[in-house]
């Protein structure tokens, strides 16, 4: 029989809790506060960008809710559970610069995850077309990253963060090295991939654009240490248009956004 | 801090291995005489190092490499900035440069001796062939990694070719010519050092393969640990050089 | 005219005054024998060189497992340990820089001047660049991808399997194309220098008696056998790694090792 206060409530899959989260980098001469006192939740479903001058520990926050880095204080659950280490069960993670292997070729890269698992090879391939369908690369899974352009490799790097069907998907600039039309383009397909799953998505960047482009919700941060200044709701109507960008409403989210950042530089 | 700690270290682990050395030899777990103790062998170095004779091939083999040398980089450094200037030459000798310098030089060496004879040209020679190829080489890559945009620049702000020549050039390649010339420097000295071994009347290759040839361990330990703390001081005394003036180059 | 026409032409041309200039006098046959003398001395002494041949080939064999096998292991282990990689790298370098040749009279006097002396000397010749290239290659991996792997939930021998293994490969058959060319070198110095048997062995030995074309068919055997053994490596470089062109730290790496960071001295 296990004491009642241990046991977790029962919270919907794709549920983030980030609560009181700090983190102190410790040097030998000195300690630097990276995060101090974050907390915010996300609600299953939910597009939510995190944006701010770099050195905010956005990206550091998002390897916490990886599993990939462990805060010093205070707790992240996930689908109502804590992440001590990665579980690409619960969550997929897609980072800024295509870290495909070189080696596997686009199917097999997504496979990967898969591969690790020992899933059978049959099940693998079926969901790696799948997945590569899904983010529009059907027929290129035989070919080798560098025969893909920069915006055909974040869509295999989107398929294997989607490809074990995680309810949560975790984005550290993925588009940061993607020219401005690829980068749209992108945008727009990431849009319709999240549509079309409903997964939760947490997406860092500093793009303002494409912060508000993109999001439902909207975590401003300051650095050092890094602190939630704003949480703002883009209540833009869905499907988001490229005519939207010149829109009043877009403009003065976007101002009110670029207010705290000047602010904090 | 760290620094200095990492530099104990390494002093720790070279007298480390003069201790075993030492205790190998001491304990006789070796044959003493097939592995006389570090100290007797840096005792025989001191008194090598007092000898006329060691001091005399000391000097002829350092007559040799400066020689070879002196005359290996300019010629080589020549061509290569040839070949590195113009399009048409660079395909032409490129490959051939390429598989040049990746057959063992080595065994050439009887066609040294079967020209030149046994002498001192023979191992000008044979050092200034070991090293020729590796400077081509070295000098073609130092001209390419001028940065095209640096140029452009300044031509763009009218510089002339001397200026060019003196701010855009020279500062860009000095890093890679210093490892250049580090480089050439250990293919030098190990070809004029071969030389002598394999058929020479003096300098220290000479005196190394004979002090082997009669059994002299403790002459030939000596001998070995000279050239290995020269050619190491060189090396060092190249990188030290080396990077006080990279700080640009990153 | 193409520069590979002109390539080709000078190729030929080299060839033709090999054969030409001894010839015709201009050069005397003792410094240089005729191409078709020397082919011809090579043939008709050809069980003897045949014999040398295997000599050769059999320490070359056992020096490269050495050498490779040693290279490789160390070069892993330290290349994947910062403290020991900070520690120890600087002083390989160093000691890359000894003409190491002068150990081998050192060998002859511990273990004779049979193939065992050959075999140690060749494998610490050819075991330093092997090492140094691993370590290189292991180095030049993108913690990106490491990274990548662990937030898919991969083990540590996981990621050594299929992440650190693959991605040092290049680098590693670049070690190993640097490494065994010394091995080769390596053994055949110093049957050179002193030995009974061998292709080097066979050169000095013509080279006594001054008879250029035995040592000149010597000297193309050796450098046929180098230039067959880099022709390997490079086909399997290209089997292996067709995906090179993508990742340009390690196409780097590697071309930093084959353009003379580490290459065979002489």
């Amino acid at each position: 029989m296990q004491p009642l206060a241990n046991i977790t409530p029962l919270k919907p899959a794709g549920a983030i809790e980030v609560r009181n989260v700090g983190q102190i980098f410790r040097t030998t001469t000195q300690d630097v506060v990276a995060l101090e006192d974050v907390s915010f939740d996300v609600k299953p479903g939910r597009f939510v960008v995190l944006v701010g001058p770099s050195g905010c520990g956005k990206s550091t926050l998002l390897m916490m809710m990886a599993g990939l880095r462990q805060q010093t204080s205070g707790t992240i659950t996930i689908s109502g559970a804590p992440i001590p280490e990665p579980d690409p069960n619960r969550v997929g993670v897609v980072f800024q610069e295509a870290s495909l292997f070189p080696w596997l070729t686009a199917e097999e890269n997504v496979e990967f995850p898969l591969a690790l698992r020992r899933v059978a090879r049959n099940e693998r391939r079926a969901k790696a077309r799948d997945a590569l369908k899904l983010v529009g690369l059907d027929g290129f899974g035989k070919r080798h990253p560098h025969e893909l352009s920069g915006g055909m490799k974040q869509r295999v790097s989107i398929a294997r963060g989607l490809v074990q069907d995680p309810p949560v998907l975790l984005m550290d600039e993925p588009f940061a090295a993607l020219d401005e039309q690829t980068r749209m383009t992108m945008g727009d397909e990431l849009l319709r991939i999240w549509a079309a799953t409903g997964k939760t998505v947490v997406f860092v960047t500093h793009s303002l654009t494409e912060a508000v482009y993109l999001a439902d919700e909207v975590i401003v941060m300051s650095p050092r240490p890094g602190r939630i200044v704003d949480h703002l709701q883009v209540s833009l109507p869905r499907p988001r248009t490229y005519e939207m960008l010149s829109g009043d409403a877009f403009g003065s989210l976007r101002d009110r956004i670029w207010r705290h950042i000047r602010k904090s530089a | 801090m760290r620094g200095l700690g990492v530099k104990a270290a390494r002093i720790a682990i070279v007298v480390a291995l003069f201790a075993i050395w030492e205790i190998l030899s001491r304990t006789g777990l070796v044959n003493p005489r097939l592995l006389p103790s570090a100290f007797d062998t840096l005792a025989t170095l001191g008194d090598l190092l007092q000898r006329a004779s060691v001091r005399k091939d000391l000097a002829v083999t350092a007559t040799e490499v400066v020689t070879a040398f002196a005359l290996a980089v300019p010629v080589g450094a020549l061509i290569g900035f040839l070949i590195a200037e113009n399009r048409y030459f660079a395909d032409v000798a490129k490959p051939l440069l390429f598989f040049a310098f990746s057959i063992p030089k080595s065994i050439f060496l009887p066609m040294f001796i079967l020209v030149f004879g046994v002498g001192f040209a023979q191992k000008v020679g044979f050092g200034f062939f070991s090293t020729i190829f590796i400077v081509i080489m070295s000098t073609t890559t130092a001209v390419e990694s001028v940065k095209v945009e640096h140029l452009t620049v300044a031509r763009s702000y009218g510089a002339t070719p001397m200026q060019t020549a003196f701010r855009v050039y020279l500062p860009s390649m000095l890093p890679v010519l210093l490892e250049a010339l580090r480089i050439s420097m250990i293919f030098n000295l190990t070809g004029v050092i071969l030389a002598e071994m394999y058929a020479s009347r003096d300098g220290i290759g000479h005196q190394i393969a004979t002090w082997g040839e009669n059994f002299q361990m403790k002459q030939l330990l000596a001998g070995v640990v000279m050239i290995a703390v020269i050619a190491i001081a060189f090396n060092e005394l190249v990188r030290w050089v080396e990077t006080r003036c990279s700080h640009w180059r990153t | 005219m193409t520069a590979a026409t002109l390539r080709r032409l000078i190729v030929i041309g080299l060839i033709a005054l090999w054969e030409i200039l001894p010839r015709t006098g201009f050069i005397p046959e003792l410094f240089l024998p005729s191409l078709s003398s020397t082919l011809a001395a090579g043939w008709n002494e050809g069980s003897e060189y045949g014999h040398a041949l295997a000599v050769t080939l059999y320490e070359v064999a056992i020096s490269m497992a050495f050498a490779c096998g040693g290279g490789i292991l160390l070069g892993a282990i330290v290349g994947s340990l910062p403290r020991p990689r900070i520690l120890i790298m600087p002083m390989v370098s160093s000691l890359y820089a000894v003409p190491l040749v002068i150990l081998y009279p050192v060998f002859t006097v511990w273990l004779g001047i049979g193939s065992e002396s050959k075999i140690a000397f060749a494998s610490i010749y050819g075991f330093l660049p092997t090492m140094l290239a691993t370590a290189a290659g292991i180095q030049t991996i993108d913690p990106q991808l490491l990274l990548a792997a662990r937030s898919m939930g991969a083990t540590l021998s996981q990621r050594l399997v299929r992440v650190i293994i693959p991605a040092a490969i290049p680098t590693v058959l670049s070690g190993l194309r640097v490494g065994g060319a010394l091995v080769i070198v390596g053994v055949v110095v110093s049957e050179m220098l002193i030995s009974s048997a061998g292709i080097g062995y066979l050169i000095s030995r013509y080279r006594t008696i001054l008879d250029s074309p035995h040592v000149f068919a010597g000297v193309l055997l050796v450098l046929a056998m180098a230039i067959a053994f880099n022709a390997v490596i490079k086909w399997i470089e290209r089997k292996a790694a067709i995906w090179q062109t993508g990742s340009r730290a390690g196409q780097r790496a590697a071309d930093e090792i084959t353009a003379g960071a580490i290459q065979p001295a002489t």
